[in-house]
């Protein structure tokens, strides 16, 4: 059985094992330079009084690497497509499961080799580029926020690559054609996670709020935390949001098309007005890493499940 | 008309199945006695392969039962280890070669005949090591039936597996799949919707025609019971007991029967003659009248 698999995937697996080599590379080359760049900045700006600043002033000529890094967002839903729909699809397209399935091995059998195999390879697949990126934003998140790639790092990637290879071998169960299948796992996969990434994820805690400045170097939200929201707070507490009346605003301050943005803020921060943020603090990233993990892992459990009832009862 | 001998290598019982609203196959119910070569053939859509897909438990019944050596189709390792099936077009990964399906099957079976298969193979001159992809029509069929062949089942379930075949092709399937049937106790089941094909390697015909089951019987019987009647046109309302109509045209003065004869023909005005299996299987595929239920179900091994 693993004989079959691996005589049926060797080309994939080369091309995979190929590209994963390369990309590797690349960030290894650029992580280490990358890491001491930030090191030699850390060294000297504090004479310069410019820490804060890092971001401005480090990796901006490097637009196209990070590309790159972010756009491993895909990556799991490259293994759902090209490694999880076809696995049953296939075979039913070309009619091979006709001889797969009439061999001596039991269809259950068939099925746990194959799902087993393609589950590790986007384990492993998906562990090594996510732990790699991690690893190459070191500077990047403790510059800015872990949470700007929270899809791209950590363990949570590992999570969506399980998810994505049970979905597209559940979804390839029910088709008969691997294209369909194809196109169907890539709108599930889009759908899921993005309800989840939009309506969960800024829940799995209560997010804190904190009361800030309109302006100047209190205004800005904790650093390496996730913003969710940021909102105007009138003199007497009220919270007006981000999207508030003009009503809402003291006249003097409304007399407005004299005013420009920072005459505005300096009136309403004269009128008691400040602004106060809702986010989920830096060190909660592990933690959200671990609840979204989980969600995907219970969601792979049940696509996998479904997979075998779909299998084994299909009528082939 | 004994049935027992073991347990036959096919018996199905009320067999249908349904997709969607439709009957692919319904109310089949067959005895297929073991060690014999047996042709089933039906027109196109007339249920062959859905029937072969439930025997090898490709499928589920939606209605009856089957039995394939007495087990129930299952995906259980025994049961898959007594079947070899070879489906309609002979499906094979592409990109593989016949050495690559050999050792694919030496891994996926318990029993295994490897030096048959390649010896085979080797004489008929299909090179091992080219992916099937590039293999003619016939060497592809000749690799697929070696795989189900090496399996050493006891049961071979072959679906159409000469019709895309070119007649040299066709000729040498049918001499590979002779030669193994008389090596060993070894059941077979060929589907065709020509029974041309099929008429000089099997002894055996299960017609199905309409998603049922016509005729279940030894091939010689078919053809010592079944007889053209030509006489003087007259109402087939009066026939004589002994004969049941399977086919009837009528001319203007002339009625020309195709007919199961069973007992003397007593009136002397019917001239009757021979007729070949092709014309027998014919006349059950285009006849009116409703399928033949019950009588010529149950066929005896002993002939």
């Amino acid at each position: 059985m693993n004989q079959l698999i691996w005589r049926l995937h060797r080309g994939q697996a080369y091309f995979a094992t190929g590209a994963l080599i390369v990309f590797v590379a690349i960030l290894l080359v650029t992580g280490v330079v990358m890491a001491d760049d930030y090191h030699r900045f850390l060294a000297t700006c504090a004479e310069t009084q410019s820490c804060s600043d890092g971001q401005g002033q480090l990796f901006s000529g490097d637009g196209a690497i990070f590309d790159v890094v972010n756009l491993t967002i895909v990556v799991p839903l490259l293994f759902g497509l090209f490694w999880g729909a076809p696995l049953v699809a296939k075979e039913i397209e070309d009619g091979t499961h006709n001889l797969a399935w009439t061999q001596g091995i039991t269809r259950k059998r068939w099925l746990g080799v194959n799902v087993a195999w393609c589950l590790g390879a986007a384990f492993v697949w998906g562990a090594v580029i996510s732990l790699f990126v991690l690893w190459w934003r070191g500077p990047e998140n403790a510059l800015g926020s872990r949470f700007d790639a929270f899809d791209q790092q950590g363990i949570a990637p590992i999570a969506y690559a399980l998810f994505a290879v049970a979905l597209g071998i559940a979804v390839g169960s029910f088709f008969k054609r691997v294209l369909p299948a194809i196109a169907t796992t890539l709108g599930a996969f889009v759908l899921v996670r993005a309800s989840i990434g939009l309506f969960l994820r800024p829940h799995y805690r209560t997010p804190l709020v904190r009361d800030a400045a309109l302006s100047g170097p209190n205004s800005s939200p904790p650093a390496g935390s996730w913003l969710i929201s940021q909102g105007l707070v009138g003199p007497h507490g009220q919270f007006l949001g981000h999207s508030f009346s003009p009503n809402d605003v003291p006249v003097v301050c409304r007399a407005g098309a004299s005013l420009d943005k920072e005459g505005l803020v300096g009136c309403l921060t004269s009128h008691g007005f400040t602004s106060a943020f809702t986010f989920q603090p830096a060190n909660r990233f592990w933690e959200f890493q671990v609840i979204e993990s989980g969600l995907f892992l219970v969601l792979t459990a049940g696509l996998i499940a479904l997979a075998y009832w779909r299998v084994l009862g299909r009528d082939a | 008309m004994t049935v027992d001998a073991g347990s036959p290598a096919i018996r199905t019982r009320g067999l249908g199945k349904r997709f969607a609203r439709l009957w692919a196959l319904q109310e089949c119910s067959l005895d297929v006695p073991r060690g014999r070569v047996t042709a089933l053939v039906g027109p196109n859509g007339a249920g062959k392969t859905t029937l072969l897909r439930m025997l090898v438990g490709l499928a589920a019944p939606s209605a009856g039962e089957a039995w394939v050596l007495g087990r129930k189709p299952a995906q259980s390792p025994e049961f898959l280890a007594s079947i070899g099936y070879l489906a309609q077009d002979v499906p094979l990964y592409r990109r593989l070669t016949a050495d690559d399906h050999l050792r694919l099957g030496a891994h996926l079976n318990r029993t295994w005949d490897d030096t048959g298969a390649r010896d085979r193979l080797h004489r008929l001159g299909i090179p091992l090591d080219r992916s099937v992809a590039k293999l003619s029509g016939g060497q592809r069929a000749q690799v697929g039936l070696g795989l189900v062949l090496a399996k050493r089942p006891q049961i071979l379930l072959l679906d159409e597996p000469v019709a895309a075949l070119d007649p040299l092709a066709r000729r040498e399937f049918l001499a590979t799949l002779t030669e193994a049937v008389a090596d060993g106790d070894l059941s077979v089941v060929l589907s065709s919707h020509l029974l041309h094909d099929l008429e000089r390697v099997c002894d055996h015909v299960v017609l199905l025609a309409a998603g049922r089951a016509q005729l279940c019987e030894e091939i010689d019987a078919v053809l010592r019971s079944h007889r053209m009647l030509v006489g003087p046109k007259r109402p087939l309302a009066g026939l004589e007991p002994s004969i049941t109509v399977i086919k009837s045209t009528a001319t203007s003065t002339q009625l020309r029967l195709i007919a199961r004869v069973e007992g003397p023909v007593l009136d002397p005005t019917w001239e009757m003659s021979e007729v070949g299996l092709e014309d027998v299987i014919l006349a059950y595929m285009g006849q009116d009248a409703p399928p033949m239920s019950g009588l010529h179900v149950v066929e005896g091994v002993a002939s």
